[in-house]
């Protein structure tokens, strides 16, 4: 109704490439001019450079509810080589227009967020010069975002979509000189880049597919042409999607390729928020759903993406139960819950995946944020401990070992970081999908759709939706309740008003964020599916989920029950665990429970370990192999200095010893023992006896009118 | 009337006749010219030689358009003699800058040199007149005898004498081989002269196996002077041997000579019998090529490398001659050899007027060691030196590209692909050498002693920059070359 | 004598005016000497812009033609031909602007025998020019072996601990490829009647198929070497190590282009029918090159042995880029020769840039650099961004195109006709990023390891100026590459359409 008011309204179209211009322009002026500049400043330009893009997307919104039709918005020529012809063009329909009010939208909070956060992370890390440098890259990430999300062919997109890989490896790596070892951040930032690489190498076999196919990038145009094609050679056509799911496995980390998801909490909390929760991570689905109608017509690859899809979401759920590092956890629920779009989107629930990728945008950037807000209360904490002679003594000097992210030295946090206790709280209901929080009614869209399509996946994905709840519970009692366990949790402070007002903000979003798309259901009147509706017009309709009772009612059961047992595990058994002397407390209640399980949960199922065994070692060792042993030492050393030279110093040799003297030598005296004439000739070469130079004219004079006779 | 005959011959030949009386004349008028003053003989010599030159410049064009036989046919003056005479003379002069303060320094300077320099000059002129195999002998021992006696000249240097007996013994052996030579085709054909052989072939009177073992006995011989593989033994010693200046001379004065008599004979006397000679020429050329480039590798003495290397030369040249029999090359091949002894001249001069400097008394400066540094310390020297080189290895922009160039495209036409693409592969091979030379005068650090005369100097320097000058700006040479041989058939 | 005043002429030839003031200075006037050769490069470089100015992009042909005879004996006709089409116009431009850079690096770097060093870079440029626009095989051969000797010098005289090894065997291995061209070049010669290249477009293609074929391997192994490609590259390590910075940004950015741009002006300009026969073969040879690189280059302990085996790999791309004999894959590679030259070129800036500071390469030596030199940090992570191919950067356009073109070199009128070798060399994309990132975390990244470092000064304005003008250019071309399209596009379409003709035709 909002939008049918403005319907009439002017349209914005226009204004499309504003979206990656402002934040462009944001940044340049950071670079140019923010060095002379207070960190606030800097941090306000970042901001309001995002900021306004958000404006422009809703402005596209409103244009786009007066006339809902995609509208192409060109910008300038790209690459035109005889028929490739990709041009830098904008299309403004309702499903990028829902991206970008995501991406703009929650780019902006994180991005207030962070002037609180980066101010104290900088100083923490001891280089506060870098303040710059981060919202610099926080805005090159969103220009990048909305190239991606904004792009009308599947070029332009994949420029966005390295781009925003490119600036996830620089926050990663933000601070390069830390983490293991001093490298431990520039190796996982490595890592991020070098696992997209691998995806997004799928990605191009299958542009290159495309071009050749359809013989543009377009989408317009390759949607069109799909069905012919499909009817005269399916094959490339599950070529095509095949090779597309695994950029989308690259990018929004599903098995294979999520192993770099978790190293890239290396990078600062408001990143872990923005790019590898809220954004670019669901970019991969975003593709799948922009692609909707090649998936349409290629069910197998449907079915691959969905399994793919509802496995990542198991496997990584329980994988979550193991950690003891706060963002850990949270980004191991978000593989998770990316598992459960890309399921949903791989059988054609597209309108659900989009919904459940808003919703989580919310929840999960929240719970991030608000975790960042945990960790910097425990430094302070851990700070107001060092610094008061009474409490530092009691320290005995290991507080270089506290891990302000490990929840083992939390507990208790209730009382001390109030605000962030309850929002912390709302996130974690809404991810535990409890009616009627956000996260409720999106995974219960999902989950009516498994149901239809196939009853094992569903199964499979509730399971998922149990642990989730369950981990989510661990999470909260192991942090907030309970006592606290260190000096540092019993002294930390609540952040500053700049972080927890976009708390707040995301709270509220993510606890009525279900109204954006309420099941058809009469009660709702005509509030209800107002994603669908609006989606409708840019996506074609895959599977449209139908609102079954007993469905929600399971999985709140299931969310309920999961958390209750998390509540009893972490609550009073945790405690009193905790009573036990050192050498005899279990690292975690469960184990009484899953025992051994839980070491394999721990360490992630060993998959790193596995991926180093069958991929990194072998390709180093061959690489090292390549160059010292065939390029340096045969190639290079043995054929080159040894054969090549070598058989050419010995050709010499025998040319001119045996030849040019020894022979003659060997005519001499009537026989050739050139071994032995060898010395001799080498005496002579001095004086050389005109009679042996004689007779060897005399023996040319001979062989030569021979030949000429006996010819 | 006979006395007319031979003042129209005398006229015919008149730059012979030129360097001969003046060398005569020159002979008495040394007796009055003080030790100290021996200067004034090089002076007078090379007037000599460049009178001879302007006459020969001056006839150039009649020479071409008219070819003047003297002596019965005995002689003739056609293009291709006269720019052989350009050549000798050229070379002549360049030998006597190159001597002069020599020959000072290593206190050889005698009268006589420049004299026995001009008679051998005139030796080679008549060389490249001889239309008859009696003068080419003629010719032969009259170049010859001189330059047995100036490879001696550095007496009492023991193996400058024994460089002279051995160029002598072995010298009159070929010759010897060349007059019996001479003497099987005058069995085979009834004649000496070109012509009459020609004759003789066509009017099928001439018995064929005598007159090839006879053509291929004078290749013989004259292979010798021209030192081709396997009858180059002599050249190492000999040229290592013999004063620097003498050997400059050798290698290009003498070597020229031959192929001029080379040239001339089996263009025109034997071309019937290329069926057989053919094959000869090809696997002599290659195996010339082969081994003078390797075994150059080996040396380390710059006077036994610059021999094999002048051996590889003589083998490129041959080269050319190895389509001789095919009518519509053999014009190519001869103006292609003869544009190749040209750069091969400058270069050549170049490269032993670089080795004239550095050489100190009793034979030292001339390992390649004495080099190092030469490029720093001596930028024109070093400059020179590298031309000299890349123009050997026939890398352009030098006189040795585009006289390589040349040759091969001669060869390929005659349709020896083969013996093109040992050719071109031998010249990678003598790349190897070639720039080792470079490598030590810029690569290694040391201080060479370097007597820069000024003459041989300015020779040097302007030798060097000719090899590049007029490698760019070939075309006249080239269709001088290719004038010079249209007359010829 | 206008043809003295030819743009062509003044373009190949003026650096010989430098080469002259030159001469005339003194050993110690180093200053002076640096002034000059920067100063001519820089007005060649302003003539290059003039005759792109005058440079025609709608015209398929060869432009500003001079054709002067030249040598005319013994049935051949030389002339002295210049021209410029689409094919070279780029070349030239990257030559005229990587000279001057060069020259600038050279400026605190070199200390030695100075006067020397700028005549034998001058007399380099003179003969990279003139491989580009000569048009006549004879003038060609001349400046293709001219450019072997200053190198050689350059190398041996101003290199590092082995040049003259290195020296020698970059003479030797590029004349043993040159000697068999020569030939080549002789054989059209004499049985074409003609060295003039245009002449020989119309002719050669009609040669019959096994001297064809013969003669596209004469040439293309001359070609191969210099480009280099696998396995004929193991020159090129050695001359990378040894050679001075400005040395071997002159080696990758354009010398190594001069292979590239003979197998695309010969080898398919004179035997179409060959190329598409042979086209699979060249293509594997490529796509090796192209992993082969990647692979050893992540192996290399010494910075410069890995930016020298990451050109293997990238020429391998240039490579199989015009062996997909498409439009694509020709124009990409192309723009990706231009592309090399560029982010290559600049990588050995860079290393040159931090050996004059620390004297070393060794990777293990460096460590947290960005810390200390923040723009030098930036500017590298831009450069090898760029060379790993990141989309909005110049690698990605030409890397892109390339694949593209050889994913669809089955189509008709293609060479190849499996996926697999894209699928494969597309890999080298992934490999990429894992050698460079790899370089760009030992060097810049993780704490800063070594005392030494700890002082570096960051960038000086010199060093800024040397790299901007390159930047500009990655950026440039990655957004809107398609100026650089533009001016090649109708010669390479001709191109495209003279291989379809021989492809309908069949060998002769």
């Amino acid at each position: 109704m909002l939008f049918q008011a403005a319907a009439q309204g002017p349209q914005f179209f226009y204004l499309a490439p504003w979206i990656v211009f402002l934040p462009v322009i944001g940044l340049l002026i950071n670079i140019i001019i923010g060095g002379r500049l207070p960190e606030k400043v800097v941090g306000v330009i970042g901001s309001t450079a995002v900021g306004l893009a958000f404006v422009v997307s809703v402005l596209l919104a409103i244009s786009l509810a007066g006339h809902h039709e995609a509208v192409i918005v060109p910008l300038a020529q790209w690459i035109k080589v005889g028929n490739l012809d990709i041009p830098w063009a904008f299309q403004v329909d309702t499903l990028s227009v829902t991206m970008m009010l995501v991406v703009s939208g929650v780019g902006t909070l994180i991005h207030i967020y962070s002037i609180g956060y980066m101010h104290e992370d900088v100083r923490h890390n001891g280089d506060p010069k870098r303040f710059r440098r981060f919202f610099v890259f926080m805005n090159l990430f969103i220009a990048a975002m909305m190239i991606l999300v904004g792009s009308d062919n599947y070029m332009m997109l994949f420029v966005g979509w390295e781009g925003v890989g490119l600036c996830s490896y620089l926050l990663i790596g933000f601070w390069y000189e830390k983490g293991k070892d001093g490298i431990g951040n520039s190796l996982a930032a490595k890592k991020a880049f070098v696992v997209n690489r691998i995806g997004d190498f799928g990605f191009l076999l299958a542009a290159f597919t495309i071009f050749w196919a359809f013989g543009t990038f377009n989408f317009t145009q390759v949607f069109e042409k799909a069905p012919a094609m499909a009817a005269v050679a399916p094959v490339i056509l599950l070529f095509i999607t095949l090779f597309m799911l695994l950029g989308v496995t690259g990018k929004s980390a599903q098995i294979p390729l999520y192993v770099w998801l978790p190293d890239a909490m290396a990078g600062p909390t408001p990143v872990s928020a923005l790019i590898h929760a809220a954004t670019m991570v669901t970019a991969g689905v975003y593709l799948i759903v922009r692609s909707a109608p090649l998936y349409n017509l290629t069910p197998q690859s449907q079915f691959v993406v969905t399994l793919v899809g509802s496995l990542t979401a198991l496997f990584a759920a329980t994988i979550a139960v193991g950690q003891f590092d706060i963002k850990k956890v949270l980004a191991y629920s978000t593989i998770s819950q990316l598992g459960f779009m890309v399921a949903a989107a791989g059988i054609g629930a597209y309108y659900a995946a989009m919904f459940h990728l808003i919703a989580h945008a919310f929840f999960k950037g929240l719970l991030f944020l608000s975790s960042g807000s945990v960790i910097q209360g425990i430094e302070r904490g851990q700070h107001h401990v060092e610094h008061d002679p009474r409490l530092a003594k009691t320290l005995k000097g290991n507080s270089e070992h506290l891990d302000p992210q490990d929840m083992r030295n939390m507990g208790g946090l209730r009382t001390r970081m109030k605000t962030t206790f309850w929002v912390y709280l709302i996130g974690s209901l809404a991810l535990a999908g409890v009616f009627p929080f956000a996260g409720f009614w999106s995974k219960d869209e999902i989950l009516v759709s498994e149901m239809a399509y196939k009853p094992i996946l569903y199964v499979i994905l509730a399971l998922a939706a149990f642990l989730t709840a369950f981990y989510m519970a661990r999470q909260v009692m192991m942090v907030f309740f309970g006592e606290p366990r260190t000096l540092a949790a019993e002294h930390s402070q609540e952040s500053p008003k700049v972080m927890t007002i976009p708390l707040i903000i995301l709270a509220v979003l993510s606890a009525f964020g279900g109204l954006i798309n309420l099941p058809k259901l009469t009660i709702f009147g005509s509030i209800q599916e107002i994603t669908t509706k609006w989606l409708e017009h840019a996506v074609e309709k895959g599977y449209l989920p139908e609102f079954t009772l007993w469905i929600g009612l399971t999985s709140t059961a299931v969310a309920l029950l999961a958390i209750a047992l998390g509540y009893w595990l972490y609550g009073r058994r945790y405690q009193e665990m905790l009573k036990l002397p050192t050498a005899k407390r279990p690292e975690d209640p469960i184990i009484a429970f899953i025992g051994p399980v839980f070491t394999a949960l721990k360490n992630k199922w060993w998959v790193d370990e596995l991926y180093w065994l069958i991929i990194v070692d072998p390709y180093v060792a061959v690489s090292k192999w390549l160059a010292d042993v065939v390029d340096l030492r045969f190639w290079h050393d043995w054929f080159h200095d040894i054969v090549l030279v070598g058989g050419f110093n010995l050709l010499t040799r025998v040319l001119s010893v045996q030849i040019d003297l020894g022979i003659i030598d060997g005519i001499a005296n009537g026989l050739g023992w050139l071994a032995q004439r060898l010395a001799a000739a080498m005496r002579r070469l001095q004086t050389g006896f005109v009679r042996n130079y004689a007779l060897a004219v005399f023996f040319g004079l001979v062989i030569i009118l021979g030949y000429l006779i006996l010819r | 009337m006979s006395l007319n005959i031979l003042f129209t011959s005398a006229n015919a030949i008149l730059p012979i006749v030129i360097v001969i009386t003046w060398a005569t004349v020159l002979l008495v008028v040394d007796v009055f010219i003080p030790k100290d003053r021996k200067g004034l003989t090089a002076l007078l010599a090379g007037l000599g030689l460049l009178f001879a030159m302007v006459v020969t410049i001056l006839r150039l064009n009649a020479s071409v358009t008219q070819p003047a036989s003297a002596f019965n046919g005995m002689v003739v003056v056609d293009g291709f003699a006269s720019f052989l005479f350009v050549l000798f003379l050229l070379s002549g002069l360049l030998a006597i800058i190159l001597s002069f303060d020599y020959l000072k320094r290593t206190g050889l300077e005698h009268g006589e040199y420049y004299v026995l320099l001009m008679f051998s000059i005139s030796g080679m002129m008549l060389m490249a007149t001889a239309a008859d195999l009696i003068v080419v002998f003629l010719a032969l021992e009259l170049l010859s005898i001189p330059l047995y006696v100036l490879a001696g000249f550095a007496v009492p240097r023991p193996e400058s004498e024994e460089a002279s007996l051995k160029y002598f013994l072995l010298g009159s052996f070929s010759t010897g081989i060349f007059v019996y030579g001479i003497a099987l085709v005058y069995g085979a054909t009834g004649t000496t002269s070109i012509s009459g052989i020609v004759a003789a072939v066509n009017s099928g009177s001439a018995q064929q196996v005598l007159l090839l073992i006879g053509a291929a006995m004078t290749m013989i011989g004259l292979g010798f002077k021209v030192a081709i593989v396997p009858f180059h033994m002599w050249t190492p010693d000999v040229y290592q041997g013999a004063p620097s200046s003498v050997t400059a001379f050798m290698a290009v004065g003498a070597k020229a000579a031959g192929f001029a008599a080379l040239l001339r004979i089996f263009i025109l006397a034997y071309p019937s019998l290329s069926v057989n000679l053919t094959p000869v020429l090809w696997a002599l050329s290659a195996i010339t090529m082969i081994l003078g480039n390797f075994v150059a590798i080996a040396q380390t003495n710059i006077k036994r490398l610059l021999a094999y290397s002048s051996i590889a030369q003589a083998g490129y040249i041959f080269m050319a001659m190895v389509p001789y029999g095919d009518p519509q090359v053999s014009a190519q091949c001869v103006s292609s050899a003869l544009f190749y002894l040209v750069a091969y001249t400058f270069t050549s001069y170049t490269a032993w007027a670089v080795v004239i400097m550095l050489e100190q008394a009793e034979g030292r400066g001339l390992n390649l060691d004495d080099y190092a540094g030469l490029g720093r310390k001596y930028p024109l020297l070093g400059f020179a030196m590298t031309v000299a080189m890349l123009s050997f290895i026939g890398v352009p922009p030098t006189l040795g590209f585009v006289g390589k160039f040349y040759l091969f495209s001669t060869v390929l036409e005659g349709g020896f692909n083969g013996l093109a693409l040992i050719g071109l592969l031998t010249s990678l091979v003598s790349a190897y050498y070639y720039l080792r030379v470079v490598v030590i005068m810029y690569m290694r650090t040391g201080e060479p002693v370097v007597s820069r005369e000024r003459w041989v100097y300015y020779a040097t320097v302007v030798t060097a920059v000719a090899t590049v000058v007029l490698s760019i700006f070939s075309s006249p040479l080239f269709n001088w070359a290719e004038q010079a041989v249209l007359k010829m058939f | 004598m206008n043809y003295l005043l030819h743009p062509l002429t003044l373009v190949t030839f003026f650096p010989l005016v430098g080469v002259l003031i030159l001469l005339f200075l003194k050993e110690e006037q180093r200053t002076a000497a640096r002034w000059v050769a920067l100063v001519t490069s820089l007005i060649t470089f302003g003539i290059a812009l003039a005759v792109l100015v005058q440079f025609d992009p709608q015209n398929p042909d060869l432009q500003m033609l001079i054709n002067i005879p030249w040598i005319q004996v013994a049935g051949w006709n030389i002339t002295y031909a210049m021209g410029v089409d689409g094919l070279s116009i780029l070349l030239l431009l990257l030559t005229a602007l990587l000279t001057p850079i060069s020259i600038l690096s050279t400026w605190t770097a070199v200390q030695d025998r100075v006067k020397d060093f700028m005549i034998f870079f001058l007399l380099l440029e003179v003969g990279m020019v003139g491989v580009f626009l000569a048009q006549d095989l004879f003038l060609f051969y001349i400046f293709w072996e001219f450019t072997l000797v200053p190198m050689y010098f350059l190398i041996g005289i101003w290199g590092g601990g082995r040049r003259m090894y290195a020296a020698v065997k970059f003479f030797l291995y590029t004349m043993a490829g040159s000697v068999l061209m020569l030939l080549a070049i002789l054989w059209l010669g004499i049985n074409q009647g003609t060295f003039y290249v245009p002449d020989l477009m119309v002719t050669a293609p009609n040669i019959v198929a096994n001297i064809q074929i013969w003669l596209f391997i004469a040439f293309a192994a001359a070609f191969a070497i210099k480009v280099p490609m696998w396995p004929l590259h193991s020159w090129l390590p050695d001359a990378h190590v040894e050679a001075p910075t400005a040395g071997s940004v002159i080696l990758a950015g354009v010398l190594l282009k001069m292979g590239s741009y003979g197998f695309l002006r010969f080898n398919l300009g004179f035997f179409p029918a060959a190329s598409l026969k042979l086209a699979p073969w060249l293509a594997i040879l490529a796509v090796i090159g192209i992993i082969y690189g990647a692979m050893v280059s992540y192996a290399q302990k010494d910075l410069k042995k890995l930016v020298a085996f990451s050109s293997v790999s990238h020429m391998g791309f240039v490579i199989f880029g015009l062996f997909a004999l498409n439009l694509q894959g020709i124009q990409g590679s192309i723009l990706q020769m231009v592309n090399h030259g560029i982010s290559t070129g600049a990588l050995f800036l860079i290393v040159g840039i931090i050996y004059e500071r620390r004297h070393t390469r060794e990777l293990d030596q460096f460590g947290g650099l960005w810390k200390i030199m923040p723009i030098y940090g930036v500017l590298t992570l831009i450069v090898t961004l760029s060379s790993m191919g990141l989309p909005g950067l110049n690698g990605f356009v030409g890397e892109f195109t390339i694949l593209l073109g050889g994913w669809g070199a089955g189509q008709p009128g293609g060479s190849y006709g499996s996926v697999w070798y894209t699928a494969i060399a597309a890999i080298g994309v992934i490999l990429a990023a894992v050698y460079l990132l790899y370089m760009f975390q030992k060097v810049f990244l993780g704490p800063v390891t070594h005392e030494e470092n700890k002082s570096l000064k960051d960038l000086n304005w010199r060093e800024i100026v040397m790299l901007v003008p390159l930047l500009i250019l990655i950026f440039w071309i990655g957004l809107y590459p398609q100026p650089f399209f533009n001016l090649m596009g109708p010669t390479v379409e001709k191109l495209v359409a003279h291989l379809q003709a021989a492809a309908v035709a069949g060998l002769p």
